[in-house]
């Protein structure tokens, strides 16, 4: 142990690779943790003073294995407050409808749009947030309104889903929301699925309410959460996942590439431990706990450093819709500790290797001298390779034959797989890629020495060529596949769209009817409905057009049944014939507009196709079609494009560290080879040109391989996807970014290999 | 195996040792019988390539015979395992090798200790400074090895092979890579463990004044003994025999 204590301290910088690799994997690990950790559900703020909510029953589990909930009809509301009132020990029972209402200022709407779907409330349901009255007197007829902020008197802009309203403000509030007369929130709410209740007696109300709702108290309120509110969450949730995976398994790789060049330069020292008396259990040893003291101390650097920055990334993943406004981080101890442990696991993962194969040097090789790299090919390495690389070829092989909706994660499997083979059989092509590329120069010095310096340092090469590989055939990947797929889905999603001007929301979550019906050209407003179909309860997306009587369900709908039970959005029910079938996808119907209109006051339409002059509308603008879909992909895009820098930042990131760090140590540990050729007559320059020289042909050696692995895997992903389109797809190559992973790798590979010679010579 | 006889550290019998495998085979040894007493110091010389760092290897254990057998202070090597070979190799062998002796990280002190530390067993107080002492480097038992002079870390390999009294150890060119004043010191150092502890030295050079020091010289050719001569018969006569070897 001390022995192990004492080599860490006087070679640290042997072990600073894996040292920095630790640090930045705890650090990474430790701050997306604790984002992660600290973006739990929440109760909403606007039912934190009700301890005890009451929800609308599940109507059964749907097709995506969540359960459905319908809402409460207005007379289902009514009956149960009421029953909920006769509880003793019940203060109140107060329903909560919500509706959707935005504030116009200057003719535009303002506000989240997604958050403004359920901003509108019922005044006494103000109270379930605690809120109170600042100054006023409540609202009691259509057209008054309480809100924070405004003074009582004034008359505000509103667009609610039947169009612009100009309402009178009758009180201040010290919360958020709009909040109307009661019976007027009733009307523009489609239903009712909270009530809230005051009083401490949750065993009293689960008894009264039966199988009519779902008792809540406690914790278990987090459960209200906004949806939209969950959904920014699970989708930051991703994010952090992919960077705690990418981070941990990119730390292994560059801890084992630093462990096995390490293993690799002192192997005389080894075999001289060998030679006074350490047995292979100990040199095992010894390397384990030399790395667990380098892990350690990355550790106590990097998880204060996450816990330092996640405070800080919280705005901008705000910002970046990544995680719900008002998020803040709070500490986490177990995700610190847990960061910790990964940091640890990572390098004894990392280390394995190498050590086990420092522990089999013979204790002759003390007393020899090993400056060729006698193999650089083990035979656990051919055989890894060749099976990763006919794991993957046989996957693109039979991708054609695949089912469509597993041909795109089988190309990206492939590519994985034929990625490790790359990096893993690198030593082999690189000879003779090396001189089939320095051919023109073989009869120049530098030229010559870099020949036949690759071939006696395979090792050396390979370890900077494999980052670099896995790195720009990781992005080339990843950019063109997403690239591609975007480019697809719009030629999907425009080939739908007919009209040449469209009339969308701005800044809203969707067109009011009055925004719609000044409109020449046909509009589809949509809500949700709960159609139970074959015994199963699902949501469906309904769309309400004209002229529809009865149900038009998806033709690849199996069994056609004559008649659907339908419950709206408003709770309640119906039953519709069946009267034809579309085309769209299975979890869509088409109802009539009417139907649409009286059960759901909420429902606002995506878009109208414009077939004449536009009418300007309060939250709405008129663009082309194609910029119209452009903009939703765009959009989600956003988010996508959010993932693709940092992963790929992060793997970048990661090269760079496994290529710097391998140069370092080569070059140091070439100082006598580098001596010889300035005895031979050879000047600083010539070393420089000799170290930078190799270093890049390193990295132009990974760039080509890992850009054709990503041609071939990108190629076989296209056919996937023209496949599943029935349609050609243009291959989009991403040549920016590829070829900036690449030159980042360069100008790391040329600083690290050149450093130490230029610092040595100054010496 | 009943090859062991009083007073014997070091027997080797018909051991060779072939590199290789058919046409490529080399036979760096040649069924040699090399018996060494205890307590003496025995030089083994002869021409590059003739198979004398292969014997020392053997005859060490750091290397497996082909055919033959070694046996060390009285315990046959055929069929140890790794880790009984390296227990063995601490217990009763030491090594002074020409260069890189000593690990970089450690003190010369921690040097010194390194094998009783591998051997579990923590140095009795003042042992570890009586041996630095005993080499003249008392007043270095601090330094680092990139402190001393290539002579002073010489000495400091010297300590640290005796200071578990093995019953014999090997030097593989100790002076090789020394000037002449600081080969002396290691020279005088090697006799000095003979003549006052009774050590067993067999010693690998090709420096006939290094080997003047010794009891009897070895002369090796084409991996098999070629003759031998007493050790202080002087560094002129032991030259032209070796000279007389390389000259075949």
């Amino acid at each position: 142990m001390s022995l192990a204590w004492t080599m860490v301290r006087h070679r640290f910088a042997a072990f600073a690779g894996t040292f920095v690799a630790v640090a930045l994997a705890v650090a990474v690990v430790a701050g997306a943790t604790t984002l992660w950790a600290s973006s739990r559900p929440e109760v909403p703020a606007r039912l934190a003073a009700a301890p005890v909510v009451v929800h609308s029953p599940s109507v059964g589990e749907g097709r995506d294995g969540y359960p459905q909930y319908r809402s409460w009809t207005a007379a289902e509301t009514r009956s149960l407050a009421e029953r909920l009132e006769a509880v003793p020990g019940v203060r109140a029972a107060i329903p909560d409808p919500a509706f959707y209402v935005q504030r116009l200022v200057g003719g535009r709407a303002t506000g989240d749009p997604t958050a403004s779907l359920t901003d509108g409330h019922s005044w006494s349901s103000a109270t379930l947030g605690g809120y109170r009255l600042t100054a006023g007197t409540p609202p009691r007829r259509s057209g008054e309104v309480a809100l924070a902020g405004v003074a009582p008197g004034t008359r505000i802009d509103v667009l609610t889903a039947k169009g612009p309203a100009t309402w009178r403000v009758t009180a201040t509030t010290d919360g958020p929301g709009f909040y109307v007369a009661d019976e007027v929130a009733a009307t523009m709410a489609a239903g009712v699925r909270v009530i809230g209740v005051q009083g401490d007696v949750a065993g009293a109300v689960e008894a009264a309410v039966g199988a009519d709702g779902v008792v809540l108290t406690g914790d278990a309120r987090n459960r209200l959460e906004d949806e939209s509110v969950t959904r920014i969450r699970w989708i930051g949730a991703q994010l952090l996942i992919a960077m705690v995976a990418i981070g941990g398994f990119v730390a292994v790789f560059v801890v084992a590439s630093t462990c096995a060049l390490s293993a690799a330069q002192r192997r005389r020292e080894i075999g001289l431990l060998r030679a006074v008396g350490a047995t292979p259990g100990q040199v095992l040893r010894l390397m384990y706990v030399e790395t667990l003291v380098v892990a350690v101390l990355g550790g106590a650097v990097g998880v204060p450093l996450g816990a330092l920055a996640a405070p800080l990334l919280a705005p901008p993943l705000v910002a970046a819709g990544l995680e719900p406004a008002g998020f803040t981080v709070t500490t986490q101890p177990a995700a610190l500790a847990a960061a910790f442990v990964v940091g640890v696991v990572v390098a004894i993962a990392g280390t394995g290797v190498a050590a086990r194969r420092s522990s089999r040097i013979p204790a002759l090789d003390a007393l020899r001298d090993a400056a060729i790299d006698r193999r650089a090919m083990t035979v656990p390495r051919w055989i890894a390779g060749v099976l990763a690389a006919a794991g993957g070829g046989a996957l693109l092989v039979v991708l054609p034959a695949l089912p469509l909706t597993t041909q795109t994660t089988a190309a990206l499997g492939a590519a994985m797989l034929l990625l490790v083979a790359a990096a893993l059989l690198a030593p082999v092509v690189i000879v003779p890629l090396v001189r089939v590329v320095t051919r023109p120069w073989r009869g120049a010095a530098v030229g010559m020495l870099v020949r036949e310096g690759t071939r006696t340092g395979v090792r050396r090469v390979a370890s900077t060529a494999a980052p670099v590989l896995l790195s720009v055939g990781f992005a080339a990947l990843l950019t063109g596949t997403v690239a591609t797929i975007e480019e697809a889905a719009g030629i999907d999603e425009a080939a739908k769209l007919p009209a040449a001007l469209v009339a969308a929301p701005d800044g809203t979550p969707g067109l009011s009817a009055d925004a719609v019906g000044r409109q020449p050209g046909t509009a589809e407003l949509t809500t949700e409905v709960l159609m139970t179909v074959a015994g199963s309860t699902s949501e469906y997306e309904a769309t309400g057009k004209q002229g529809v009587t009865g149900i038009l369900v998806a033709s690849d709908m199996p069994a056609t049944p004559a008649a659907v039970g339908v419950r709206f959005a408003d709770g309640t029910t119906a039953r519709l014939p069946v009267t034809g079938t579309h085309d769209g996808p299975a979890e869509t119907v088409t109802i009539s507009r009417d139907l649409v209109e009286k059960h759901d006051p909420t429902a606002l339409a995506a878009a109208v196709l414009l077939d004449g002059e536009p009418v300007p509308a309060a939250g709405m603008k008129v663009l082309p079609v194609r910029d119209y879909v452009q903009g939703r992909i765009d959009q989600e895009g956003r988010i996508i494009d959010i993932f693709l820098v940092v992963l790929v930042g992060l793997a970048v990131g990661y090269t760079g560290l496994a290529v710097a760090n391998t140069l370092l140590m080569a070059t140091a540990a070439r100082r006598s080879e580098f001596a010889a050729l300035k005895l031979a007559g050879g000047g600083r320059s010539h070393v420089v040109r000799v170290a930078s020289a190799e270093a890049l042909l390193a990295v132009a050696a990974g760039t080509v391989l890992g850009a054709a692995v990503a041609a071939a895997a990108l190629l076989g992903m296209r056919h996937a996807v023209e496949a599943e389109l029935e349609q050609h797809v243009r291959l989009v190559v991403p040549w920016a970014q590829s070829g900036a992973v690449a030159l980042a790798c360069a100008v790391v590979a040329v600083l690290a290999a050149a450093a130490p010679v230029l610092r040595s010579h100054t010496r | 195996m009943t090859i062991t006889s009083i007073g014997t550290a070091v027997e080797l019998r018909a051991v060779s040792r072939i590199y290789g495998t058919g046409s490529a085979a080399v036979t760096a040894l040649d069924a040699v019988d090399v018996r060494i007493p205890a307590a003496t110091f025995t030089a083994v010389m002869g021409p590059s390539g003739s198979g004398k760092s292969t014997l020392l290897h053997c005859a060490a254990g750091l290397d497996r015979v082909t055919s033959g057998d070694v046996a060390i202070d009285g315990v046959a090597l055929r069929g140890l395992s790794e880790k009984a070979l390296t227990r063995l190799r601490r217990e009763r062998v030491g090594f002074v090798f020409q260069a890189f002796n000593l690990i970089p990280a450690l003190s010369a002190e921690q040097n010194v200790a390194l094998p009783m530390r591998l051997a579990g067993r923590r140095p009795a107080p003042g042992e570890v400074r009586a041996m630095l002492a005993e080499v003249g480097l008392a007043d270095r038992a601090g330094h680092r090895p990139s402190e001393l002079s290539g002579g002073q870390q010489q000495r400091v390999a010297i300590a640290r092979a005796l200071v578990t009294r093995p019953a014999v150890l090997f030097a593989d060119e100790p002076t090789g890579a020394l000037d002449t004043a600081a080969s002396r010191e290691v020279l005088r150092l090697l006799r000095l463990a003979v003549d006052r502890y009774a050590q067993t030295i067999v010693m690998v050079t090709h420096d006939p004044y290094a080997a003047a020091h010794a009891d009897r010289v070895l002369f090796l050719a084409d991996g098999r003994v070629a003759g031998e001569l007493p050790g202080p018969s002087g560094a002129s006569e032991i030259a032209v025999r070796m000279a007389r070897l390389e000259e075949r």
